[in-house]
């Protein structure tokens, strides 16, 4: 294929920008040493073999669950409310998504904190549940807050993904069906369904992605008792500084999420022509 | 047995009226057309007959039985849509299959259906093709084996052949009609185009602004249009004001004429329509009318000249060719004049 010369400035930028990262990070991975000293280092595949050791496979399969379980979260929660938008009619659909998307708006970290607020030992949930003559609950620090943080922050990259696939379907095809005899749910199960998967496609792949890979909301709700593999990858790069340990790590993961999204394109049987995949 | 009866139909948009009491009945094996110009209320006919549209007043049988409140899925019609709305993610076979698996038909039997489908359309051999490899006509042949395959009473179809090419839309309007004799059911077909409408239709409904004009076979319609809008909408007509004096007399541009129609009050103000290819060329002397010839357009088959008279231009299709500026005289053959009612300026 031939390249035209305004593609260059692009090449050089995904040259500069991803291309030579990503081989530093490989050759970060497999070499040992001191992170600050080049003559130092050696090639070793150490930081792999520390990796697959049960307290770090531990975090990885954390990590994976927690992921899984709030990209499941946000489907289950995210499809019906992409279905009812899509279905309102346009002002109102506008409005929706508009309240959908202001939240982003606001810094990641301010939205992640204001959780920290509410459900704090002496959080705003605690002091009415204490006002009502009841024991405070431990609502942070645990599995469900950084679910309840990952569900939340990352349920707009669900909706909007599901949402614009859903507006394009027309609804004469939805007519056909029901000409043909289906009733609301065959409609559903054999036409809208079908047709939406590039929109859940991408929506799984656009929170489980974050999610895997997220330290911040794990940090902040789950306490420093609570690692996944975002956190240990950030402790090896802020802390420990051993920059060949976090490469690999991340590299691993890097590998995982790949895997994770061929597995998931694969459920994608059709082969819908740019319909929003990633893929 | 009427197939289907619609009993004053009318239907409101936000307070806007599209229908406005619409009556109608179609037989069974009828290929009846509903014509009009857009938003005259025939789709909107058409989707209440398939249960897509409920009407603000007014009832639908089928057979008899009242089918107003049934939703689509429960009707024994089907519908060609007008961009076809084949399934994207589902092959030719797939498609054509639906409604069939949806009955849950075993296996054997939707396979040998939907071949015979596809003998029927044509397209033998195209079960694994995808739908957006198919062209246009070929789209609209799947649509219409998909409909068909479950044996409807009705089918209905919505402007089918809009998208098509001149030459395909006349190849499919003879295929359509043939296929509709060979599986021997109703057929009702929404079109704009009045050429469509008289080639292929039993019976032709014109509508115009939510109401009924006329309804007939396509020579009625052609030869005695009801009033002008339908004579206007039907082919090129000359309309013009004349005085019924008795039965079977009419005057008209300064002239009495010999007609055919009666039943008129003495004296009372008409419009008569003459079509253009009635008008007959003949010399000066022996012409019940004069005129100029004013323009001359070819349009192959004819030429199409207009004749100022002393106080109105005539449309004539004639395959004899006059000069413009060249007299002329024009008759008329007595039952070639119509007359219709004057309905009042709108």
């Amino acid at each position: 294929m031939k390249m035209k010369k305004v593609a260059y400035p692009y090449i050089l930028w995904m040259a500069i920008f991803i291309v030579i990262p990503l081989f530093l990070i490989l050759y970060f991975a497999f070499t040992t040493g001191d992170s600050q000293n080049f003559a130092t280092f050696q090639f070793s595949l150490d930081n792999f073999k520390r990796f697959f050791t049960p307290t770090y496979l531990k975090v990885l399969g954390r990590s994976v669950n927690l992921a899984f379980i709030s990209t499941i979260i946000c489907l289950i929660l995210g499809y019906p409310l992409a279905y009812i938008i899509s279905k309102a009619e346009p002002r109102k659909r506008n409005m929706m998504v508009l309240m959908l998307v202001i939240p982003m708006w606001m810094n990641f970290l301010l939205r992640t904190y204001a959780w920290l607020t509410l459900l704090g030992r002496n959080g705003f949930i605690n002091f009415v549940i204490t006002k009502i003559g009841f024991k405070p609950l431990e609502l942070i620090y645990n599995d469900k807050a950084v679910l309840l943080g990952m569900v939340y922050n990352f349920l707009p990259f669900m909706v909007l993904p599901i949402y614009t696939v859903l507006i394009k379907i027309e609804k004469s095809l939805i007519e056909a069906a029901e000409d043909l005899g289906a009733n609301k749910i065959e409609v559903f199960s054999k036409v809208v369904l079908p047709l939406s998967m590039p929109g859940i496609i991408t929506g799984i792949t656009m929170v489980f992605i974050p999610a895997v890979s997220t330290f911040v909301i794990s940090a902040l709700l789950g306490g420093n008792k609570y690692n996944l593999i975002g956190n240990l990858v950030e402790q090896q790069f802020r802390w420990t500084g051993d920059w060949h340990f976090g490469s690999s790590m991340s590299i691993i993961l890097m590998i995982f999420i790949l895997i994770t999204m061929a597995l998931t394109s694969k459920f994608d049987k059709e082969k819908e022509g740019g319909g929003g995949g990633l893929w | 047995m009427h197939t289907i009866e619609l009993k004053n139909i009318s239907k409101e948009y936000n307070g806007v009226t599209v229908l406005n009491d619409i009556n109608l009945y179609i037989q069974e094996n009828e290929f009846l057309t509903l014509l009009g110009p857009s938003g005259c209320g025939k789709t909107t006919t058409l989707r209440i007959i398939g249960g897509f549209e409920e009407p603000t007043k007014g009832t639908v049988l089928f057979e008899e039985k009242d089918i107003t409140d049934i939703p689509p899925y429960k009707r024994q019609i089907n519908t060609v849509f007008q961009k076809y709305a084949l399934f994207p993610h589902l092959d030719v076979y797939d498609n054509i299959a639906f409604g069939l698996k949806i009955k849950k038909l075993p296996k054997s039997e939707i396979d040998s259906k939907v071949k015979e489908m596809l003998r029927l359309v044509n397209l033998q051999g195209f079960e694994k093709r995808s739908i957006d490899s198919l062209s246009g006509g070929q789209q609209q042949r799947i649509a219409i084996a998909r409909a068909l395959v479950n044996e409807p009473k009705v089918l209905l179809l919505d402007e089918p052949l809009g998208a098509l090419d001149l030459k395909l839309r006349k190849d499919m309007q003879i295929e359509l009609k043939n296929m509709q004799k060979r599986v021997g059911i109703t057929f009702i077909y929404v079109t704009h185009d009045q050429e469509e409408a008289l080639t292929m239709s039993d019976t032709i409904v014109v509508m115009d602004k939510g109401r009924i004009q006329q309804i007939g076979t396509p020579v009625d319609i052609y030869n005695e249009p009801k009033n002008a809008f339908v004579a206007e909408f039907i082919g090129e007509s000359n309309i013009i004001d004349g005085i019924m004096h008795e039965d079977y007399l009419v005057e008209f541009s300064g002239q009495n004429f010999k007609c055919v129609d009666k039943g008129f009050r003495k004296g009372e103000n008409i419009e008569v329509v003459i079509r253009p290819e009635d008008i007959e060329i003949v010399s000066v002397a022996n012409g019940q009318l004069n005129g100029i010839v004013k323009s001359v357009t070819f349009k192959g088959v004819h030429y199409e000249m207009i004749i100022e008279s002393k106080d109105f231009e005539w449309m004539i299709h004639s395959t004899i060719m006059k000069e413009v500026g060249t007299e002329i005289g024009m008759t008329v053959l007595p039952e070639n004049i119509h007359i219709m009612k004057k309905v009042r300026a709108e």
